[in-house]
């Protein structure tokens, strides 16, 4: 008993504050490569994580609820704890790797966005909860996808620069080669892409499911329709990729940046606007 | 203990007389003989590299321990050069000196390249000959082990072998593997047969390149240079064509003005596909035109200047870590030399707690004697007082020792007690 009331008291600082630490030892490696200064990015990104899951997990519990489905801060959570989960994962395999430099700052404009948003459990439609998982689920996969294609994005570009500019790796960080980025950016579009296309196709048979009940959506929803644009905007990414040449590295990079950012900024933006909507 | 170092380096002799001085491993067969008969208390260890010819000597006792005057005359008689040829470059350091100049150079301060790694192999490689050749004894052993511990915890502890410093490490660590992820399906065309050439093909080589054209006017050079690295030559009529099907290409004709101008590249570009290709223009003057650099997102052009900035930057980076790297050394050095000194100490510490031993049991035999009725537990009382009694009377003698011997070696004091006590060595 005593151990729930304690795990109760973690809030959303406590891993933001983590993983701000975290930040902050990462950007001391920049200037010199140091095994303390990693060790200790990694116990605050751990400590995060192990916070950020326990959060998730009370919350969860409290509304009887699954995260995915609980309210759009639970659903913002789970979305930055994947990010979280894959820099750890990636950042343990890769000693030198300079990721959280521009991952962390992504994680902590999502976690940071959620003190806008409604943290209320929101009212879920009655019945096919497989399928409303399924939508949750795979838009969640999906926009993680596409923000990991944002930073190996904007990777690809730095490392380009530097290579332009003839500069040597400074620090004690490194970035992985052209080529492998070139190759992550390509793939996380490629398998982002029809995860949201599932997500919209689930999403769209739950709407005309609601056309039965009796509080049907919207289908004009701005939310909706919002989320409709970016898909499109997607899709001629995902077209263009399709028949890119391989060698067109700094295009792709370029073009993931301005579809996922055009995605991130409309996600944050309609949940910090917290729009009248059924998705709200 | 005396610990001595003889030597002679790159910062203040020529090559000439480094070469006439230098050991083979024949001569240090020889050298080692030698010395073990003209010094037999002495031990020794030979370093002989390119950038330096050291002889370290260590001996436990004071007596006829080899001055720098006999050693230059050493290096003089079995090198057959002129005494006072090079009595002036042969530097000497005693004691400290001399273990704080071995961690030096184990930790790569005192190389030409600060911080470069072959020198902890050639350390190591010094010592163990000398361990073959049985000319090292516990005391050289004790300085080495410790030399090569020191230049590994300087490696790990602070940034002095940090980034590379030469042209070629540069071009293919920093910027080759920046840009490509593997090497082993990627074809390197190598414009010239020259030095920089064949350097930056052992460093492609290592990371995996197999598919090597040379192409050079003197089809002789091309062929050798090909030969060494598994690959081809082409007629140098059919650059345009070998530039198209390059994903790297390394330059250094020599020429006097731009092989490849930037009209030619682009025409190139146009023809073929157009992949990241990686140009390391190493020729002075430049053989392809700085233009050709921004013909399109993927051409990565670097001339020798711009990868000798990154080497500039990289040996600055290393310079800043010298002085971290000197507080080790000292820490070391004074640890070390305690230990050695403390060693000093070590036979006079036995003999007189041997000996006051000795006479404890004596007495205490005498006493059981007189009293056989004791039990064994009076006994074990009376034993255990009379150690407890010789180790209090021995604890302020031997703590003073102790004390003495942390600012070296106590000799005086190792004197007045064999004096007062009649201890023998």
């Amino acid at each position: 008993m005593l151990g729930e009331i304690n795990l109760e008291k973690v809030g959303i600082s406590c891993f933001f504050l983590s993983y701000l630490v975290a930040f902050a030892f990462e950007v001391t490696r920049l200037i010199k490569k140091s095994r303390t200064s990693r060790a200790l990015m990694l116990l605050f990104a751990v400590a995060g994580l192990c916070a950020h899951t326990i959060f998730l997990l009370v919350r969860s519990r409290a509304a009887d609820l699954p995260p995915l489905v609980g309210s759009q801060l639970d659903w913002m959570l789970v979305l930055a704890w994947l990010m979280v989960l894959f820099f750890l994962v990636y950042s343990l395999l890769d000693e030198s790797s300079a990721l959280g430099i521009f991952f962390l700052p992504l994680v902590l404009l999502i976690v940071g966005s959620t003190y806008f948003v409604g943290q209320e459990p929101r009212a879920v439609m009655e019945g096919q909860h497989s399928l409303k998982m399924a939508h949750a689920a795979l838009l969640v996969f999906g926009i993680s996808g596409v923000v990991i294609g944002f930073v190996i994005g904007l990777m690809y570009l730095v490392q380009h620069r530097r290579l332009k500019r003839k500069h040597g790796q400074a620090g004690g960080l490194s970035m992985p080669s052209l080529a492998k980025l070139a190759r992550w950016n390509r793939l996380s579009v490629m398998l982002s892409f029809p995860l949201l296309t599932a997500g919209m196709l689930t999403g769209v048979g739950l709407g005309l499911y609601s056309q039965r009940t009796p509080e049907p959506v919207q289908l004009l929803d701005p939310v909706i329709l919002s989320y409709g644009v970016v898909w499109l905007v997607m899709a001629v990414l995902f077209g263009w990729l399709l028949r890119a040449k391989p060698t067109a590295g700094k295009q792709v990079a370029w073009l993931t940046i301005w579809g996922s950012g055009f995605l991130l900024l409309t996600m944050i933006g309609l949940q910090v606007l917290n729009m009248d909507s059924w998705h709200s | 203990m005396n610990l001595q170092v003889v030597y002679c380096t790159h910062h203040g002799t020529d090559l000439t007389l480094r070469e006439k001085l230098a050991f083979s491993d024949e001569q240090t067969a020889r050298a080692y003989d030698h010395l073990r008969n003209e010094f037999p208390d002495s031990e020794f260890v030979v370093l002989s590299t390119c950038n330096r010819v050291e002889l370290y000597t260590a001996q436990e006792s004071a007596k006829n321990v080899p001055t720098h005057q006999q050693l230059a005359e050493f290096f003089a008689e079995f090198h057959k050069v002129p005494r006072e040829e090079l009595f002036d470059d042969l530097l000497e350091r005693t004691g400290p000196d001399a273990v704080r100049h071995l961690f030096s150079v184990a930790a790569g301060i005192d190389s030409m390249v600060v911080g470069e790694p072959q020198i902890v192999a050639q350390v190591r490689e010094a010592y163990a000959t000398a361990r073959d050749h049985r000319a090292s004894g516990p005391l050289a052993n004790a300085m080495f082990e410790r030399a090569l511990k020191v230049g590994k915890r300087i490696r790990t502890e602070t940034g002095l072998s940090e980034g590379r410093i030469s042209i070629a490490s540069v071009a293919v660590g920093d910027f080759g593997k920046s840009i490509f992820d593997r090497f082993d399906d990627k074809r390197v065309l190598v414009i010239g047969a020259g030095e920089m050439a064949e350097e930056t093909l052992r460093y492609l080589h290592a990371e995996g390149v197999r598919d090597v054209v040379v192409t050079n006017r003197s089809i002789e050079r091309a062929k050798m240079l090909a030969g060494q690295w598994g690959g081809t030559t082409a007629p140098f009529d059919q650059l345009d064509e070998l530039l198209g099907q390059a994903d790297i290409i390394v330059s250094t004709t020599g020429a006097s003005r731009p092989i490849v101008s930037c009209e030619r590249f682009q025409e190139v570009r146009r023809q073929g596909d157009p992949k990241e290709v990686f140009i390391l223009d190493l020729g002075a003057p430049r053989d392809f035109d700085p233009a050709i650099g921004e013909v399109d997102d993927n051409v990565f052009l670097y001339c020798i200047d711009d990868l000798e900035a990154t080497c500039d930057q990289n040996r600055k980076v290393r310079k800043k870590e010298i002085a971290a790297a000197q507080r080790i050394i000292d820490e070391e050095t004074d640890e070390f030399m305690q230990a050695v000194y403390h060693r000093a100490t070590g036979p006079i510490i036995r003999n007189l707690r041997e000996k006051w031993n000795e006479i404890s049991q004596l007495e205490l035999e005498r006493l059981f004697g007189k009293l056989p009725d004791l039990n064994q537990e009076d006994r074990d009382h009376l034993e255990q007082c009379f150690n407890r009694m010789v180790n209090k009377l021995l604890h302020p003698p031997l703590e003073v020792l102790r004390e003495e011997a942390r600012e070296g070696t106590p000799h005086g004091l190792m004197d007045a007690l064999k004096r007062l006590f009649h201890l023998r060595d």
